[in-house]
């Protein structure tokens, strides 16, 4: 089964051109056009005839472009996005599976309209309240178009009711749940180590890799970018580094070696190697793979033709 | 408590290395899990089931129980070589499912009954390793009474399945350990847990933590055990078992409570700490902790002797 890369998702409010002309130089592996909380009230219709034209400037780099619409208004951000080059749409404040085939509905209805493969588009869920985490099973099985799923920590709080403070995390079974929950119905986890959830800011790359690679040890796939900053230090973290590689090239030898010779136990620097680490091993140079494919066909677009 | 055994310390070996499974009794272990699965290569599975039914007896010399972990992909094959008297308990790796339990509970019961052993002996260890396991545990834990205890949720076939590197020196699996031991205490079984003690090296003989982990387990009201390398046997018996100065504290609490009978108060003071009804009860909990540690030490010992006896030479003239 092909590995989906897409650690890192930058969000870019539709409505600041600057920004979504300058998206496509990022190196994000995803560039998701936002509609929703990212563009004030007044300007949410302007901001729709923007969506067209933005897929085709996001998308230079190589990046897959999503768009996040607004929740109460599914269906006129989703029939202003669905347009050839969209990979997918991101979709906030799912509450019920319910919500989930109301979205998916229009999308197959759009996609045959504008002529996109029926099932093709994808879905990205983002959970904001109590009800969707406590429900996050049937959500995230309502559809095959859902490929990841994170929480929106701040809006959370609101929910929960709660004034979250750097020292202490709220969401340790929230995020737990959504790891656990969405590997069980392999879909992919995606979110930051608190407080960056709920406090996105601009920090120096060795922090934002710091805090993406505890994400990526707590079993998320990537980040939601709310700025270029973050990109770089976020694809870096989720891809395994040569000395990760070199460690298990190393295991994989030695586990051969000791197959071999009749055992499938066998000591390595004091930890014990079997079989589950071999296996581990292996996912780990798969995914190094499949990383450096994903940067090769990002080089590529962004060399233009 | 007192229906639950006394497992501490115990070694999961492949029971295709000879010498570990010889040299198995003199480790001190609560039980010795005999390994099918993970330890074992594929080109060597059959030859390994066939070694179990003569290993049982030579692993419980030293008075540990005798415990095999399958394959999950080879219940049958590994059932039927593996259900002897003097097993203990089938550990089932990657359990996912209740059919998956009670299909080993229907062929364990037919194999129990076939080879004359009591009906009910063996017990199913589930072992939940896997993102789709934590989110079954409830049913799996409650789909047999041979799952008397229940746990777990980290470990590298966890952390493969979520996808994250172990020994970070963070808790990463605090979400599925909390799930797990919900589910055995809501459904009374043994609980099979541990409180996160940072560990970076991921070495699997290093005694000092072995112990500070089993200290701070018991501690926290956990008592099971077990590892990999004989290092960590001795190191965990002792953290598991209450020491001299926890039993006279628990003794000393349980006779100022006993002070408080035929006075108006519920609790009191004394020096600082609280007596009551509940610090009675933990107190109570730990001396019968305490004896049941005496009594398995006890039982190993015997089992010991009995064993280098049988082992020397043919008794001599004195003691004919």
């Amino acid at each position: 089964m092909a590995i989906l890369v897409r650690r890192s998702n930058l969000f870019v409010p539709i409505t600041d051109s600057e920004r979504v002309k300058r998206a496509w130089q990022s190196d994000a592996d995803a560039v998701t056009l936002d509609l929703e909380d990212g563009v004030v009230e007044p300007r949410k219709a302007e901001a729709r005839g923007l969506v067209r034209e933005g897929i085709a400037m996001a998308a230079r780099g190589g990046a897959e472009v999503f768009v996040r619409v607004n929740a109460p208004l599914l269906h006129a951000d989703l029939d202003a996005s669905v347009w050839p080059g969209l990979r997918g749409i991101v979709l906030p404040r799912v509450e019920s599976a319910a919500d989930v085939t109301e979205a998916t509905n229009q999308m197959t209805a759009l996609e045959r309209l504008r002529g996109l493969g029926v099932g093709t588009l994808e879905l990205i869920v983002l959970l904001e309240s109590a009800r969707a985490v406590w429900d996050i099973r049937s959500i995230v099985t309502a559809s095959p178009r859902i490929t990841q799923v994170g929480l929106d920590e701040s809006d959370l709080a609101g929910d929960l009711g709660i004034t979250p403070v750097p020292e202490h995390d709220p969401y340790v079974y929230a995020r737990g749940r959504l790891v656990v929950e969405a590997t069980s119905a392999r879909v992919q986890p995606i979110g930051i180590t608190y407080p960056l959830g709920v406090h996105p800011r601009r920090l120096p790359p060795a922090d934002i890799h710091r805090v993406a690679t505890d994400a990526r040890n707590l079993g998320m796939k990537g980040v939601v970018c709310p700025d270029p900053s973050w990109v770089a230090p976020v694809n870096d973290a989720f891809t395994p580094s040569a000395d990760l590689v070199a460690h298990n090239k190393r295991v994989r030898e030695v586990f051969a070696g000791a197959l071999a010779a009749g055992t499938a136990a066998v000591p390595l620097n004091g930890r014990m190697i079997d079989v589950p680490v071999d296996e581990w091993a292996k996912v780990v140079l798969a995914m190094a793979e499949a990383c450096e494919a994903r940067d090769a066909q990002k080089r590529a677009a962004r060399a233009g033709p | 408590m007192a229906a639950h055994q006394v497992r501490r310390s115990g070694l999961t070996m492949p029971v295709v290395t000879r010498r570990f499974v010889e040299h198995a009794w003199r480790r001190g272990c609560d039980f010795i899990n005999l390994d099918l699965e993970d330890s074992v290569p594929q080109h060597l599975k059959a030859n390994a089931r066939s070694l179990i039914k003569a290993a049982i007896p030579i692993v419980r010399k030293g008075g540990a129980e005798a415990f095999t972990r399958i394959n999950h992909d080879y219940v049958h094959a590994d059932l039927e070589a593996i259900v002897w008297p003097g097993l203990s308990k089938v550990n089932y790796p990657k359990a996912e499912s209740a059919d998956e339990i009670r299909l080993l509970d229907a062929v364990i019961t037919r194999l129990e009954r076939e080879r004359g052993i009591r009906p009910g002996t063996i017990e199913i260890g589930a072992n939940i390793e896997t993102a789709s396991g934590v989110a079954a545990a409830y049913d799996i834990a409650s789909a047999s009474p041979r799952v008397r205890e229940f746990g777990g949720g980290s470990g590298y076939d966890m952390s493969r399945d979520l996808g994250v590197e172990m020994f970070v020196g963070f808790e990463q699996f605090a979400y599925g350990k909390g799930e797990l031991e919900l589910v055995a205490r809501a459904l009374g079984l043994q609980v099979r847990a541990a409180p996160f003690v940072a560990n970076t090296t991921g070495s699997v003989s290093d005694a000092d933590r072995a112990f500070r982990e089993a200290q701070a387990a018991r501690t926290c009201g956990f008592r099971l055990g077990g590892g990999l390398n004989p290092a960590v046997v001795e190191p965990q018996n002792r953290g598991f078992t209450p020491t001299a100065g926890d039993v006279e504290d628990a003794q000393w609490v349980l006779e100022r409570y006993r002070e408080l009978t035929g006075t108006p108060d519920t609790w009191k003071v004394i020096d600082g700490r609280v007596i009551d009804r509940y610090e009675a009860a933990r107190a109570r909990d730990t001396l019968e902790w305490a004896a049941l540690c005496a009594e398995r030490d006890r039982e190993k010992a015997e089992a010991v002797l009995r064993t280098r006896a049988a082992m020397a030479e043919p008794a001599s003239p004195a003691s004919a």
